[in-house]
């Protein structure tokens, strides 16, 4: 299945075409792939973070379907 | 989502009708509900459990002889000299993943004003989870010295808003300066504003 992945901020330095940027990548998983896989996969850093699949707010165990859409956004300090 | 307002009078009275939760009143916050207030949301909740210092005063909305006060005592002082008639709930708590529901629950808009990235994504995913249908707005990425334009409000699903550049965390080299925070405090103010009267970001 493809699954279009997101990632914001510093974590863009993760993708694995190294070219960094918000724009969202095709990526080819086997299906039952969850969000906690893909992370695993792309070894993001333990930091805090919020996940979104088809711009909704999900929780990591969530399981991925062919066309989502995951977005992976990690907040920074300041206030 | 309301259908937008049109009129002056629509606008302030649904203003005046709504209540804001804000979570953390230190730069972000503590603006954010002067500003709220004086567009006409007159009933806020605060939400904070520290006490005013010294470190504050370069950005935060608090005055010398507050210092050693809870911010949220010496916040509501200010608010009602602007507003003697404000309904402000004030809750001297720091928030956790079990605690934090129940304070904001009832407010029309949640605005997360905390400091900490872990907190930050707490509360998103704690509200996210347990208030879906309440809008939240929050901020990440404020410090430093990069442009005030950069600085934007996106709205990444249905019922957040997202304020800040994203990418600016504090640290060496990129204080939080006055002018930088109250931009991102005037987003999220804003923003709450917007959602209340109906009108939405892309």
């Amino acid at each position: 299945m493809d699954v279009d992945v997101a990632l914001f901020a510093f974590l863009s330095d993760y993708q694995p075409d190294g070219l960094g940027g918000r724009s969202a990548r095709a990526f080819h998983l086997s299906p039952g792939t969850t969000v906690a896989d893909v992370i695993a996969d792309l070894k993001l850093p333990d930091q805090p973070r919020i996940v979104f699949v088809n711009n909704r707010h999900a929780d990591e165990a969530v399981a991925l379907h062919d066309g989502d859409r995951l977005a992976i956004f990690p907040p920074v300090a300041g206030g | 989502m309301p259908e937008p307002l049109q009129t002056d009078s629509e606008m302030r009275a649904r203003l005046a009708a709504s209540s804001v939760a804000i979570i953390g009143c230190g730069g972000l916050g503590s603006n954010a509900a002067a500003m709220l207030l004086r567009s006409g949301v007159r009933t806020l909740t605060l939400v904070d459990f520290d006490v005013v210092e010294e470190s504050n005063l370069n950005r935060q909305l608090y005055f010398r002889d507050q210092l050693g006060r809870p911010k949220v005592e010496a916040l509501a002082d200010t608010l009602l000299r602007i507003d003697p008639d404000a309904r402000l709930t004030l809750v001297r708590e720091r928030m956790t993943e079990a605690n934090l529901v129940g304070f904001v629950r009832d407010a029309d808009v949640v605005i997360e004003a905390v400091d900490g990235a872990e907190a930050k994504a707490m509360i998103v995913n704690v509200c996210m989870r347990e208030l879906p249908t309440t809008p939240l707005v929050t901020a990440s990425g404020l410090a430093g010295v990069d442009s005030a334009n950069s600085i934007v409000t996106e709205r990444p699903c249905e019922d957040l808003y997202l304020v800040g550049d994203l990418t600016s965390d504090v640290r060496a080299g990129l204080p939080l300066l006055a002018s930088r925070v109250m931009v991102a405090a005037a987003h999220e103010a804003h923003a709450a504003i917007r959602r209340l009267l109906g009108f939405d970001e892309p």
